[in-house]
């Protein structure tokens, strides 16, 4: 086999195994937020647009981080299951048949703990170690 | 119906008519976005309006080995690769661009215009898109302008390459629709019960489509009532259209028919395409856990005309190896009506029976394919697609492809290479 393809074949794997090997993520909240918990089909209907509002009526508004930041690949692997291109692919079937746009997204966990703290019926995501004392973080049950 | 089924016209004698034509048709969707990007936000509301442009392209290649017919994506396509061109950039790329604007938090706009091949060749941008959008309640969004039926899962969204898995959507089921927007009203409803999201969506309207030499295609008193329903990675679809069909460039020639007399008032009522009804029924489902995905559809389009009855399907299966998503499709289009017809007993009505004929042969798609390729999602936002088709044509039809010369056989299965570049931005 030529040594390139077996470089790509190789390039291919270790991608693979990164997917599989994730640093973690965690949903927040701001501290007034209704939220308590939620389900991951929940949180996934919300980030996919399909759920914009609670069982118990409160408004959800969902805060993206953009595809450059290390928390948005982590996120969606690690609580969608989904790739960045399976996300992509989502919405622009939603953005072209003007059915909607996508969530509001921001370049860091600063940008996003700012963001969150605007508005009590968003929610988001960031590293752990990024959560400040405004925001909570959020139990995503099965 | 399709292309296919008009006799081969000479395409150089396009005239200026056709643009004049276009503008009644765009009109009503125009003034309704004036009015409502001038007079929306003055209702009272104090958010600016926001403002989104996104925009969508392919830029393919396709080959054919079928050198005596051409090999098209659209219905109305007026080249492709084999006879045309032997590697054609023209079948599969295009560039679409629309504008979005949110006034409140109840009214929208989007107009959208794609550039893509046309029955004359050009690439000339057509509306695709164009309406105003007001949420009654959460759940009931009422539209009024151009919108795209949605007759198949996909319809929809069917020309953003990125948005879909394989390279082109199947024509055995894509192509058994002629008329792919209307110009009215569209009710959607959304309800969601537990974790299931279900859409219920009703929409009124009627078109005019060009076709060559100024003639054109009516399609009156459009009506289709669609459901999608959503839960976890499974999604079910279900549609119901009609509309009432109606082709100039047929008239004068059914008319001939119709000077024989009863006999041939009897031809012509059994073939026309004059506001003649078209029903088309279609399911589909899809199931998309991640790592890989199978999606199919089955759909019957009917009417009482040389269209006949046609039934398709195909089914699309993927596995998702970090970037890389090979895939493998299996479609089916066969043709319930005949492939000809005895005509009128008169020596004079002989060239008519000849043409009649012809529109039968023509018309008939009946056909298989099976499709293997992958897509690479190299860069964000963009996708890179490679496919083989090995199309099997059935009863000497010549299935989806068009421009038959005199010398095509069909007797031969047709294989098309395809690669694309599809980007969203």
């Amino acid at each position: 086999m030529p040594l390139f393809l077996k470089k790509i074949i190789m390039t291919g794997l270790l991608s693979t195994l990164g997917n599989l090997v994730y640093a973690e993520v965690v949903v927040v909240v701001p501290n007034e937020s209704p939220i308590q918990e939620l389900t991951s089909l929940q949180l996934s209907d919300i980030y996919l647009g399909r759920l914009t509002q609670l069982p118990g009526g409160e408004p959800v508004r969902p805060i993206d981080q953009t595809e450059q930041t290390p928390a948005h690949g982590e996120f969606y692997q690690q609580y969608l299951g989904r790739t960045p291109a399976q996300i992509r692919s989502h919405w622009s079937r939603l953005i072209f048949t003007g059915r909607g746009q996508p969530p509001k997204a921001v370049r860091s966990n600063d940008d996003m703990a700012r963001e969150l703290s605007r508005n009590p019926n968003t929610i988001g995501y960031m590293a752990p170690e990024a959560v400040p004392d405004s925001l909570r973080i959020l139990t995503i049950g099965s | 119906m399709d292309s296919r089924t008009l006799p081969e016209t000479n395409n150089s004698t396009v005239s200026t008519r056709l643009s004049m034509k276009q503008l009644p048709a765009i009109r009503l969707s125009h003034v309704l976005l004036i009015v409502s990007f001038i007079a929306l936000p003055v209702r009272g509301d104090v958010t600016a309006p926001s403002w989104n442009i996104n925009g969508f392209g392919t830029l393919g290649v396709a080959h054919s080995d079928e050198d005596q017919a051409d090999f098209t994506t659209g219905l109305l396509a007026d080249e492709g690769a084999g006879y045309s061109d032997e590697w054609s950039l023209k079948v599969d790329s295009k560039v679409g661009v629309q504008l979005t604007a949110n006034f409140a938090s109840k009214f929208k706009a989007v107009l959208q215009v794609v550039s893509e091949q046309g029955h004359d060749g050009s690439f000339d941008p057509q509306i695709e898109w164009a309406n105003v959008s007001y949420d009654i309640t959460p759940e009931l969004t009422v539209r009024i302008g151009r919108t795209v039926q949605p007759s198949f899962m996909t319809s929809e969204y069917r020309k953003v390459g990125y948005a879909n898995p394989t390279v082109r959507p199947p024509a055995e089921v894509y192509n058994l629709v002629p008329v792919t927007n209307s110009d009215g009203i569209d009710v959607s409803y959304q309800s969601r019960f537990n974790e299931v999201t279900n859409t219920l969506h009703l929409l009124f309207g009627k078109k005019t489509t060009d076709l060559p030499d100024g003639f054109e295609m009516e399609s009156d008193d459009s009506f289709t009532l669609a459901n999608t329903l959503e839960w976890r990675d499974t999604t079910l679809f279900a549609a119901y259209s009609q509309t009432d069909l109606t082709v100039d460039v047929l008239t004068p020639f059914f008319n001939g028919f119709r000077a024989f007399g009863p006999e041939g008032e009897y031809i012509a009522d059994r073939f026309d395409l004059d506001d003649t009804t078209v029903r088309i029924i279609s399911l589909g489902g899809r199931y998309d856990p991640g790592t890989w995905f199978i999606l199919g559809e089955w759909a019957n389009n009917r009417s009482r005309s040389f269209v006949g009855e046609h039934r398709g399907w195909y089914l699309t299966g993927g596995v998702r190896i970090a970037s890389l998503t090979p895939y493998l499709t299996f479609a089916d289009q066969r043709a319930k009506g005949d492939l000809s017809h005895p005509g009128l007993p008169f020596p004079q009505a002989q060239p008519l029976n000849e043409t009649l004929n012809l529109l039968l042969s023509q018309n008939t798609s009946d056909q298989s394919r099976i499709a293997v390729g992958a897509r690479w999602d190299f860069a964000p936002s963009v996708a890179l697609k490679v496919q083989y088709d090995r199309i099997d044509l059935r009863r000497g039809t010549r299935g989806v492809l068009s421009n038959t010369q005199p010398g095509f056989e069909g007797d031969e299965p047709v294989s098309v290479f395809s690669t694309t570049v599809d980007f969203v931005f």
